[in-house]
This record gives structure tokens, C-alpha cells and sequence, in this order.
């Protein structure tokens, strides 16, 4: 890596007023773990790094709110939500994909909010945070804003984010009897970065599927939620021939992109059996 | 450069680096050479360090990050003459050939043992799934895990 200078903010409003809203040299860093390997491939050379890590500890809490919302400090370290009772118990599909996220070791290190500011498509944590309807908390020098954190990606690697804002937290609903799963393919090792992610959710009423939001990832240019999927699985009976439409529906619906992880058509053929399989996953889970 | 001071095997240590060293390169400093850097992205645990008794890859960890940390290399874990129970058993296990992922091998099953101290294969394969060993000797190392926690919860008994 080549040189650069590293200050470490003290606070939340000192770290914002570090940043630089016209200068892309000058990067927040959380845990650093994915921001590291850009530096090391010469793909990020930043002048100056603003570290987080002694920012007021809040920011890293996991707390329950009253109304049965969890809300995820961006500080949290990927480890942390794991170990989380609460997300372990009522959100089973966050709790289950941490394992196979990335290792023990990155996983006490990185953060959620480098993991959702990142912007890069293969990670997991943003399809399955977007498909439980999940919205951020994003702090700037004109104060705080909220915002779904589907409509946070327009583009590989870009969000809606400035320069000097800062997630500081994520606001998960509670699922309410809803069922959810993640479901991603990696097409060399178990560990790679995945070719294809697919997250679900859904109500299920008298039988049929009710208000689902599907989202893929990884064989996207971003993060994109589906909403010609949902259409086709709303008030439908999750029967083979209607997931086989919905697989279907899928695959006409988003451009796949092709990478060192597979093809585009190789991945909308992915998407088109996954989605299914992703569906069936989120019912046959006892969750509650 | 910055200044930073931190407990390295238990002894307080002070140095000055630069924040784009990673936690290997300061270790090499202190002629510590058994977390290695080998794939460099965090993928082989070939540099596991324990930071705050937590593992992570030190080559993906900034040097200027464990000011104020207690930091523990493979070297500490024969500090008082006797090799840990997870080295033993690599050892009787024949749990490596070339032995250079072996370091990081032992820091994570330490790792593991505090978690779990009788641990599921299914909780061996999780933890050591960062961990790769190009010889192969994989079915050997979890045989070593596994007679590690055996040794460890007879000597706990």
C-alpha cells in the first residue's frame, strides 16, 4: 500500500466534519477489512483515512425497540450481530447467513456499516437487510436522515450516500409471522464472493403468499429489488408451477452481469432455479 | 508515524510505524515471524493474530490500530517452557507437513477452545473454514482439535 495519513475522529460530529464533500482521496474506515484489499490492488489510494473506531460507543450497540424493532449500530462488528440474542431469535435468516458471510476472523473485525456503505454487490448483509424492509440512518453536516436501504444502491459500488454522511444505524422491522430466507451460490470455493444472492420475504395468508419482497444481488450491476417478481408471487399459493413462473419472471426481469464468478446467462439461470429455491427455503423454516 | 504502545505476549511495548503497514509488518518488527502474510486477503489465516482475544487476519488489519490492545502471536503460546495442549496435539497428530499455515492453524483452535470447549465437527470445519493448509493435512488437524479439547477438559477436571 502506499502511504497516507490515518486521524481518528472522537466523535460522530467530528468525524463528519473530517470528511470532504468534494474530495474522494479522504474515505471513512470502519473495519477496514474490504477497504483494505481495494488499497492493496492499487484500486483505492486514499490521502487521509478517517477511523471510526473511537466514535461514542452507541453507535456500536444492538438494541430492541418497543415496537420489536432492532436496531443495528453501524459500529456493530459483523461478529456482534451474530452473537446477538435478539437477532438470533427473531430474526433467524440474518443470524444463520453470518456464518457463511466471511470468516471468524473478518467477521470480528469488519462492521455493518462498511458492509452496507461499501457498495459492492456481493456482499450479503445488503439483500438480506433489504428484503426484511430494513432502513438506514445516515448522519451529515445538515443532521440526520432516514431512507430505506433498497433505494441506498445506484450502481456498482455508488450509493446515494455524500461524501461526508455516515450511516449510523439500521432500523430492522420486526417479521411479524413473516418468513424469510437468503439463499446465494458460489460458483468455485464455499468461501468465495458469491456469483448469485437471492433474499425473500413474504406474509402468508389462507395459503398464498402475501406482499413479498424479493431482491437479488451479487449477479447485479447493484443490489435490486424485484418488484415484477413480487407481482407474479402476490396472492399466489407457493405451488411448483407458480415459483417456476416467479423463476421465470426473475429471469426476464434484471440484467446479470458477467464476472470471474460465472456468466450473465450462466447466472440468470442461477437466479431462475435459486429464486425458487430461496421461496421454498423461506417456508419450510420454523420460524415465528 | 505514529506512536503507538500496546501489550505484545504480555510485555508493554512502544514503537513508531506508519498507517499503511499492516499488523505483520509490525510484528516482524519485534522479530515475530510466526503470523505470516501469505494470500493477503484475509482468506488463508496464514496471519492470524489474536487482538483483545479476538483472532483476525493482521494482514488485514492496520498496525496503528492495536495502540492501547493487548496483542497475542502464536509465540506466547509456549511462554512458560511448556508447548499449549493445541500444539501438543498437532504434534501427536502429525497435523502438518511444511507447517507454515500451522501458526495460524493453532490460534484459531485456541480461539474455538475458549468458545467451545467441546466443539462439534460441524464447529471445527466453522472455524478453521478461514484457514487453509495447501499440504492437506486437514483430517489430521481436526483429529488435533479434537484431542486438544479432550486434554484440556481432563486437565480442567
Amino acid at each position: 500500500m502506499i502511504p497516507f495519513e490515518m486521524v481518528e475522529a472522537t466523535s460522530l460530529k467530528e468525524a463528519l466534519s473530517m470528511l470532504d464533500p468534494q474530495e474522494p482521496a479522504i474515505r471513512p474506515v470502519a473495519g477496514g477489512t474490504a477497504l483494505m484489499l481495494m488499497m492493496k490492488a492499487g484500486v483505492f489510494q486514499p490521502t487521509r483515512l478517517i477511523c471510526l473506531h473511537r466514535i461514542e460507543p452507541e453507535y456500536a450497540r444492538i438494541t430492541l425497540g418497543a415496537s420489536g424493532e432492532l436496531r443495528i449500530g453501524a459500529m456493530a462488528s459483523l461478529r456482534e450481530v451474530e452473537k446477538d440474542a435478539n437477532v438470533a431469535a427473531r430474526l433467524p435468516v440474518l443470524h444463520r447467513a453470518m456464518r457463511t458471510l466471511s470468516n471468524v476472523r473478518v467477521r470480528n473485525v469488519a462492521r455493518v456499516g462498511g458492509a452496507l456503505a461499501h457498495g459492492d454487490p456481493h456482499m450479503d448483509l445488503p439483500p438480506i437487510l433489504a428484503a426484511l424492509g430494513a432502513r438506514i440512518s445516515v448522519a451529515g453536516p445538515k443532521g440526520e436522515r432516514q431512507l430505506p436501504l433498497e433505494q441506498l444502491y445506484t450502481g456498482y459500488y455508488e450509493t446515494v450516500l455524500d461524501r461526508n454522511e455516515l450511516i449510523t444505524s439500521v432500523l430492522v422491522p420486526p417479521l411479524n409471522g413473516r418468513k424469510a430466507a437468503y439463499m446465494k451460490v458460489t460458483s468455485r470455493t464455499a468461501d468465495d464472493w458469491p456469483s448469485l444472492g437471492v433474499a425473500v420475504s413474504f406474509a402468508l395468508a389462507d395459503g398464498a403468499i402475501r406482499d413479498p419482497i424479493v431482491v437479488v444481488s451479487a449477479a447485479t450491476e447493484k443490489v435490486t429489488r424485484m418488484s415484477g417478481v413480487e407481482k407474479v408471487l402476490q396472492s399466489t399459493a407457493p405451488e411448483d408451477a407458480a415459483l417456476r413462473r416467479a423463476g421465470d419472471a426473475a429471469a426476464d426481469e434484471v440484467q446479470t452481469l458477467s464476472d470471474a464468478h460465472g456468466s450473465a446467462p450462466y447466472k440468470r439461470e442461477l437466479l431462475r432455479v435459486y429464486l425458487r429455491r430461496a421461496v421454498r427455503q423461506a417456508l419450510n423454516e420454523s420460524v415465528h | 508515524m505514529t506512536a503507538i504502545s500496546f501489550t505484545l505476549n504480555g510485555r508493554p511495548v512502544s514503537t513508531d510505524i506508519e498507517p499503511h503497514r499492516n499488523l505483520v509488518e509490525l510484528l516482524q518488527r519485534f522479530d515475530l515471524f510466526g503470523s505470516r502474510e501469505s494470500c493477503g486477503q484475509g482468506l488463508c489465516g496464514c496471519c492470524t493474530v489474536l487482538v483483545d482475544d479476538k483472532a483476525v487476519s493482521g494482514c488485514l488489519y492496520f498496525a496503528v490500530w492495536v495502540d492501547g490492545k493487548r496483542v497475542a502471536t502464536v509465540e506466547h503460546l509456549d511462554a512458560d517452557g511448556r508447548l499449549s495442549p493445541v500444539q501438543q496435539a498437532f504434534i501427536d497428530t502429525g497435523a502438518f507437513q511444511c507447517g507454515f499455515c500451522t501458526p495460524g492453524f493453532i490460534l484459531m483452535a485456541h480461539q474455538l477452545l475458549k468458545e467451545h470447549p467441546n466443539p462439534s465437527d460441524d464447529d471445527i470445519r466453522h472455524y478453521l473454514s478461514g484457514n487453509l493448509c495447501r499440504c492437506g493435512a486437514y483430517p489430521e488437524i481436526i483429529e488435533a482439535v479434537k484431542l486438544a479439547a479432550k486434554a484440556t477438559s481432563k486437565a480442567a477436571a
